[in-house]
């Protein structure tokens, strides 16, 4: 069911950001873009966490007094429980601070309708492969920060396999926690590998920093807009194939699970109230 | 007062620059421009590219003319050649919340008196993960560090209204006297661009330091 339009409203979408590469708050912009173009908010906005508005800046951007906050991050953890609250000066599901409410929505990633945009991607990324003889890997940071930050990345993988999907294995693997994507051909016990990165942006960690970590790239390399990895596929590895996929979040219907949270907060609002 | 309302008040009120882009209103819609294009805009042949899409202040404003990454929109760096024409006062906010983030809002809760303003050293506090160390720079780093990458001739065009704590200024300088106006122009002409937390940039300079002087100690 399609949201109810917001006319007196504004969405504040917030990111993490990167004062070094570029590509890193492009789908942010790509999603807010999407969501203004539907004209169901009066505005849309972004903020981050390491770009410019800051989230603190972000009660500047607006001239709406009522605001929906979707974080646009992958997992619930450090970041929507601790980070984004305190700079927003959030605390519950709706504050309002200094004269404007602000409604604080789930980050998009643990929306189940994320599922569907993993199995897209793989599918995407691997058309002619046959998921009996595949294994998919979905990949993320992993952080000692907090223990929810793997979680939305667990839940997949469950969600995946109780799925139709037909994959051989599906499995989670981290940049800095066990079991480590660096090990990805041990992770796979069949000949293809699918590795979908489940990031907003293809930025730092999922352009450059994995591609090495999987032995695509000997090093770090330049970013995204500079250059044409994705479409490399596939690269012959470790006695394996395998298929890497763009960040998660560069999917254009990512949008429509900004607006999935925003509804299910609604509901839940109105179920409790 | 809203951004909107803050940017129809100025205009109204004659001003008509912010940062380095001239603001000009034409029937109903609005030029935006680089104010070094100024000589050219009004040339049969200007040769600018011409957008529509207020959208698209986000591509003009991401990369400087030698390509480099305007990692900071305060940076004195914007690429030269294009102009603007937008339709409303709505679609010239929002090509200029991509310009300047937030810079609307910003100046106006300034001049009012409600901005809050963020101590460096409450920033670097907040700072986690590798940023951490950046809190453990000295005073006289930091005051060094203003000088050596804030102000116009740093390329940004802030004005600085942070403190190091709530008991210690900046030092003064050419960087903390700068009030957020490029060129010769006054309040009465252009809108201030200002600084109310020490951008990450600069957190980031802080936490070279901070090792640089933890290494040297």
């Amino acid at each position: 069911m399609p949201i109810t339009p917001k006319p007196n409203s504004a969405l504040l979408i917030v990111g993490h950001g990167s004062t070094e590469n570029p590509d890193s708050s492009t789908p942010y912009f790509d999603h807010a873009e999407e969501i203004r173009r539907r004209g169901l908010f009066k505005e849309v906005h972004c903020c981050f966490w390491k770009e410019e508005p800051s989230m603190r800046e972000a009660w500047y951007l607006t001239d709406c007094t009522d605001i929906y906050v979707v974080p646009d991050f992958i997992s619930e953890g450090y970041f929507t429980q601790d980070v984004i609250p305190r700079e927003l000066d959030l605390t519950g599901p709706t504050t309002t601070v200094r004269g404007k409410t602000f409604h604080y929505c789930l980050p998009v990633g643990v929306h189940p309708s994320m599922t569907g945009l993993i199995l897209r991607r793989a599918k995407e990324v691997a058309p002619d492969v046959d998921p009996a003889t595949t294994t998919l890997i979905i990949t993320g940071h992993g952080t000692g920060l907090n223990q929810n930050s793997t979680k939305a990345i667990r839940d997949q993988v469950d969600l995946i396999l109780a799925s139709s999907a037909g994959y051989a294995h599906v499995t989670d693997a981290y940049m800095e926690e066990q079991p480590f994507i660096a090990k990805w051909d041990e992770l796979a016990p069949t000949e293809n590998v699918v590795v979908v990165p489940f990031f907003i942006s293809d930025g730092l960690h999922s352009f450059q920093d994995i591609p090495v970590l999987l032995g695509i790239e000997p090093e770090v390399g330049p970013a995204a807009s500079q250059r044409e990895i994705f479409r490399q596929n596939p690269h012959l590895l470790r006695s394996k194939t395998l298929y890497y996929s763009s960040a998660i979040g560069t999917e254009r219907h990512l949008a429509d699970v900004i607006l999935d949270q925003i509804e299910d907060f609604d509901k839940e609002l109105k179920v409790n109230g | 007062m809203s951004p909107t309302a803050f940017l129809a008040q100025s205009l109204a009120a004659g001003i008509h620059r912010i940062g380095q882009i001239e603001i000009r209103a034409v029937g109903s819609g609005f030029q935006l421009f680089h104010a070094d294009d100024l000589a050219l805009v009004d040339q049969p042949d200007h040769g600018l590219t011409v957008h529509r899409d207020p959208e698209s202040a986000r591509d003009i404003s991401t990369y400087a003319e030698d390509d480099t990454y305007r990692f900071t929109k305060g940076q004195t760096n914007l690429k030269r050649g294009w102009i603007m024409l937008l339709d409303s006062l709505e679609d010239t906010r929002r090509a200029l919340d991509h310009f300047y983030p937030a810079a609307l809002g910003l100046a106006a809760a300034q001049r009012e008196g409600t901005l809050q303003i963020e101590t460096l050293r409450e920033k670097l506090n907040r700072q986690t993960g590798m940023y951490r160390f950046a809190r453990n720079i000295s005073d006289a780093g930091a005051q060094q560090l203003v000088q050596k990458v804030c102000g116009p001739a740093h390329q940004c065009a802030k004005w600085i209204l942070w403190t190091l704590d709530a008991n210690t200024p900046l030092d003064d300088s050419e960087a903390s006297r700068f009030r957020g106006i490029p060129g010769n122009l006054t309040e009465n002409e252009a809108i201030p661009l200002v600084c109310r937390e020490a951008c990450n940039h600069f957190v980031a300079e802080c936490r070279k330091v901070s090792k640089a002087e933890h290494a040297a100690s």
